[in-house]
């Protein structure tokens, strides 16, 4: 099938690769069908578009490559829910958030979105621990040192991501 | 908004699949068990209204230009 995208203009969709999501991304709970989308092979972040709403578009990043130590616990719930059978079917995504003036970029450790990858169903989950912050910067800099300041959700040790 | 008053211990339907019961009361908290299906979710209220925010910010990546995108991810990279 073919989609109109605001950002990557018409795209050829493989209904293969389709995720769906029953509950949406929160706040966007009327949007259901995603695919995602790499920019280049090399690069870590990844669009997440939607097919319902070609102009909805989120980066999203492989949580582990920001924080290698990442330990979110799903609930049992959750598990049933997404019909998950091991950990070799869950895929996790954070939403990335990019600001501009001042330039930062942080990920969405609290609220990953799950997915199972056989069977491509989703669904951002909000993890009850609140060891891990809502926005977890990958930026350093001064933005970040303001933010950090006003931000309760960010730990002390947050920082940018070793290499 | 529909109000009610209930007791310890009593509880409230809402539709036919869901439930909430007054569990506990100690002081200013109150302890609410919350029974639903898997697909409805449950969250305290500021922490779902905290996700929603950031959500819509970072879908706000639409308003940043497309030219510039791609730079910005790419030098990203480098941080990986």
């Amino acid at each position: 099938m073919n989609v109109v995208t605001a950002r990557f203009g018409e795209i050829e969709v493989d209904e293969s690769k389709i995720i769906n999501m029953q509950g949406g991304i929160i706040g966007f709970e009327h949007l259901k069908k995603y695919i995602l989308h790499m920019q280049d092979e090399k690069n870590p972040f990844w669009w997440y578009q939607s097919l319902d709403d070609g102009k909805i578009a989120f980066v999203v990043i492989n949580p582990f490559i920001a924080k290698a130590d990442y330990e979110p616990v799903i609930s049992d719930n959750d598990i049933k829910f997404l019909e998950i059978k091991g950990p070799d079917d869950v895929v996790l995504l954070a939403i990335v958030t990019i600001l501009q003036n001042p330039f930062s970029v942080s990920a969405n450790l609290r609220a990953p979105i799950v997915i199972n990858a056989e069977k491509r169903i989703a669904k951002q989950i909000i993890l009850e621990d609140q060891t891990y912050p809502v926005k977890y910067y990958l930026t350093t800099g001064p933005a970040d040192e303001a933010a950090a300041t006003g931000d309760s959700e960010k730990p002390n040790n947050c920082k940018t991501a070793s290499l | 908004m529909l109000i009610l008053t209930r007791k310890l211990g009593e509880a409230i339907t809402i539709s036919d699949d869901i439930k909430i019961t007054v569990l506990e009361t100690k002081g200013k908290q109150v302890k609410l068990g919350i029974e639903a299906p898997a697909h409805i979710t449950v969250h305290r209220a500021e922490i779902y209204q905290l996700i929603r925010e950031q959500n819509i910010q970072a879908a706000k990546v639409d308003s940043i230009e497309k030219e510039t995108l791609p730079d910005i991810l790419t030098g990203l990279k480098s941080l990986f």
